[in-house]
């Protein structure tokens, strides 16, 4: 669909023709769907158990840091709150490095740097060192993988899109759940040193994973800039260029991202304080741990199931985003009103609700994107969402634990949280279309613009070689 | 001590019926006198302790005190007028401690005034009702109640730090003291003479022992102990000293197998796409210009479309 000569079989009708096929295959009807595309999936859900679980279990290494380093909870928290910000900083620059090499090898070196963090962590004598490398470090390489492996997934998907990205996905709640038990032994047997090297070990199977992308995948969606037959040596402008930072200004785009930075401020903040909601609403801590837990598995449920069903296709994927974020600020709202009654029944209840509307809405924020900006343009687009959702995550748990604070219990701190996801639904609603009950065709513009190059090169060339033949 | 089952039917119910029985006021002067003199000023801590027959009380002391304790018991079946009570310590009964006690109000009590002066007064007494039943009371200094129960591991020339920490819930001891265990031996460790080693704080509530350059020859068993004015409270931690080399096995293992893994992707990729030109790395215009031989030659049909048509 990219590239324009491909698509011309016949001289005569040449340019009509060409257009026709750029035009269905960018509508993605006769889209890539599988083959490959499954051992990506696979990819990506070694690499988000990788990241994200990691990420998860690091409360074993908390306990051990804060005895052996003699600081705060507090000071010790930042060093995954710092991973997390690395990664999502960094996405935008994994676009655009995407862009002006190949995908592969950024991913590999993305792998690479990951696991270099940890084992460098493994040797910190200072918390600043474990700030840099565990953190800094360990979140650039998680980020340069992160973001192009799920383009990656979604380019080789068009049907089966959601369900794939659901999939890969749900490794994040069952990896947490392996990983917790795991660090512990390690610990034990080698101490936090030990374990982080092993852990960094671990993380360069991420290498692996990025070695699976192939560029020749990557290469059908996105392609070089195509303005001028530049040199190697990519200039600034060039760069940025890379980075589609236009985007922004786009009205689509602009909407979702504002949309999903509401989204994220409330999102996270049962994750922070529903086990001491549910201590101080009266059950015990064991039962408080539960609930989170029993919200954990809903939410890998909710991620498979979302996925399969958004793609039998019987409602438009953006209408379901906007359903089961509506739904899971509903349930946020709804968590310490239950806990009210007392009833612990009650709170397990609206706790799996929660869990599976979160996890249902995840598969269907990433699959949505290509849909709003192009499949070409999806990678960019990735990158700038996580950069611009840095900043809304951040500002969710502190403004719920000061609400708390103001308040005394949970119920403002819950209520503004799942006000947020109400509010995100409303401005997805006002996305142009929004309304319709297809969806709009997805621009085109950047293949637009090749496909006509490309009809121009191919006419050169027949041009010249009917020159040669006469 | 033998109970009978039917007794423990009989207490079980009777217990019932006694819940209702409030506590002694601790201003009621014991009865009997108590069996040492005391020596000097006793601090006015007197602690009355009242337990029902078959329980056990654990009593904190921080410092010399006088102690009351009283044990209640419902008898069993047939309830004699008398019954013969008398004190044990640490399993071997207090001489002259023996007492007839009457039954009142349906149970039988019995009262014992205890001193205690220094760490060997301490330990379990137990009170006894004529070989039928018995109550328990540790007397005991606070417990450091965080226990390590899972050795520590300390990597050899890495500096450590043990910790020992008593709840903010019980009273703050006097001073921290450390020692290194060699067998069922206390080596007390003193910060100051080899202070290349160690390093000791102390903080009210809790201890710190610092290790600053480790050594194989510092792998064992330490114990910190509490100093309170009564006695001591101990908490033992274990330390293993390990080199590098033990994780360093299990990574470069798994670093192989990343190795393999990224091997075999690239290597299987390289024989799928035999006639294809394979670039890993390369500037864009080369890409582009490659990807485009490429779409050539996956579509046969349009190549040779192409060429028979121009």
């Amino acid at each position: 669909m990219a590239v324009g000569p491909r698509a011309a079989p016949d001289e005569a009708d040449g340019p009509s023709r060409s257009m026709a096929e750029a035009e269905t295959r960018s509508a993605g009807a006769r889209g890539p769907d599988g083959g490959w595309g499954w051992v990506l999936v696979a990819a990506l859900f070694v690499t988000n158990s990788l990241i994200f679980g990691v990420m998860r279990s690091m409360g074993i290494f908390f306990v051990e840091f804060v005895r052996y380093f003699e600081q705060s909870a507090q000071a010790i928290s930042w060093i995954s709150s710092l991973g997390l910000a690395a990664l999502q900083f960094f996405s935008p620059l994994a676009a655009m490095l995407c862009n002006a090499y190949n995908p592969r090898v950024v991913m590999m070196v993305g792998g690479l740097l990951a696991g270099l963090g940890l084992m460098l962590a493994s040797q910190a004598t200072c918390l600043l060192h474990l700030y840099l490398s565990m953190g800094v470090l360990s979140g650039l390489g998680w980020g340069l993988i992160f973001t192009p492996m799920v383009s990656s997934v979604m380019a080789s998907f068009t049907r089966h899109r959601t369900l794939a990205v659901g999939l890969g996905f749900c490794s994040i709640g069952l990896s947490s759940f392996a990983f917790n038990p795991l660090f512990q032994l390690m610990v034990e047997l080698y101490g936090w040193r030990g374990a982080l090297l092993i852990l960094g070990g671990l993380n360069l199977n991420l290498v692996a994973c990025g070695a699976l992308v192939r560029p020749q995948q990557r290469s059908k969606e996105d392609e070089v800039d195509p303005g001028s037959g530049a040199p190697c040596a990519a200039g600034l402008q060039r760069l940025i260029s890379y980075l589609q930072p236009q985007l922004l200004l786009e009205r689509p785009f602009f909407t979702y991202s504002l949309a999903m930075s509401f989204i994220n401020i409330g999102f996270f903040v049962p994750y922070f304080h529903l086990v001491a909601h549910s201590r101080q609403a009266g059950f015990s801590d064991y039962r408080a741990a539960f609930v989170m837990s029993a919200a954990g598995i809903t939410d890998i449920l909710g991620r498979v199931a979302s996925g399969w069903f958004s793609d039998l296709g019987h409602f438009r994927l953006l209408h379901l985003a906007s359903l089961w974020t509506a739904l899971a600020g509903l349930f946020i709202i709804l968590l310490p009103v239950s806990s009210l009654s007392g009833s612990y029944a009650a709170l397990m209840a609206i706790s799996l609700l929660y869990g599976f509307c979160a996890g249902a809405l995840t598969s269907v924020v990433f699959a949505v994107v290509p849909l709003i900006v192009g499949v070409d343009r999806m990678l960019e687009a990735l990158g700038l969402l996580q950069l611009i959702e840095s900043g809304a995550g951040l500002l969710g748990a502190p403004l719920s634990g000061l609400l708390k604070d103001l308040t005394g219990n949970y119920m403002a701190s819950f209520a503004v949280a799942g006000s947020f996801p109400i509010l995100g639904t409303l401005t997805l609603a006002t996305l142009p279309g929004f309304f319709s009950r297809a969806d709009p065709p997805a621009p085109q513009r950047r293949s637009h613009h090749v496909k006509d190059k490309g009809l121009q090169s191919e006419l050169e060339q027949i041009n010249s070689l009917s020159h040669g033949a006469s | 001590m033998i109970m009978s089952a039917s007794w423990n039917q009989l207490f079980f119910q009777t217990t019932l019926l006694l819940v209702s029985c409030r506590h002694i006021s601790t201003k009621t002067p014991g009865p009997t006198p108590a069996p040492l003199l005391p020596i000097g000023p006793l601090t006015n801590l007197v602690k009355t302790v009242e337990v029902r027959a078959n329980e056990s009380h654990t009593v904190e002391l921080l410092e010399r005190a006088s102690v009351e304790l009283v044990c209640k018991w419902a008898g069993n079946e047939n309830k004699p007028q008398n019954v013969t009570g008398y004190w044990t310590k640490d399993g071997s009964e207090i001489k002259n401690s023996s007492v007839t006690v009457q039954l009142e109000k349906e149970q039988y009590v019995l009262k014992q005034m205890f001193t205690v002066l220094n760490e060997t007064d301490l330990g379990n007494y137990s009170c006894v009702f004529g070989n039928e039943a018995k109550a328990e009371f540790i007397l005991a200094v606070p417990q450091i109640g965080e226990k390590r129960d899972k050795p520590i591991i300390g990597y050899a020339n890495d500096f450590m730090v043990i910790q020992c920490k008593i709840d903010d819930t019980k009273p703050v001891p006097t001073s921290w003291k450390w020692a290194r265990m060699n067998g069922t031996e206390k080596e007390p460790i003193v910060a100051a003479a080899e202070s290349r080693r160690y390093k000791i704080e102390i903080e009210e509530r809790k201890t710190k022992l610092f290790f600053h350059k480790m050594t194989k020859a510092d792998a064992g068993l330490y114990s910190c102990g509490a100093v309170y004015a009564i006695g001591t409270a101990y908490s033992q931690v274990e330390l293993k000293i390990i080199t590098f080399w033990e994780p360093l096995k299990l990574f470069i293992g798994i670093l192989v197998e990343v190795i393999i893994l990224v091997a075999a992707i690239l290597i299987y990729e390289r024989s799928q796409s035999g006639k294809q030109c394979t670039k890993e790395n390369g500037p864009n215009p080369d890409q582009r210009n490659s990807m485009t031989q490429e779409e050539n030659n996956d579509e046969e049909g349009g190549s040779a479309v192409r060429q028979r048509k121009v």
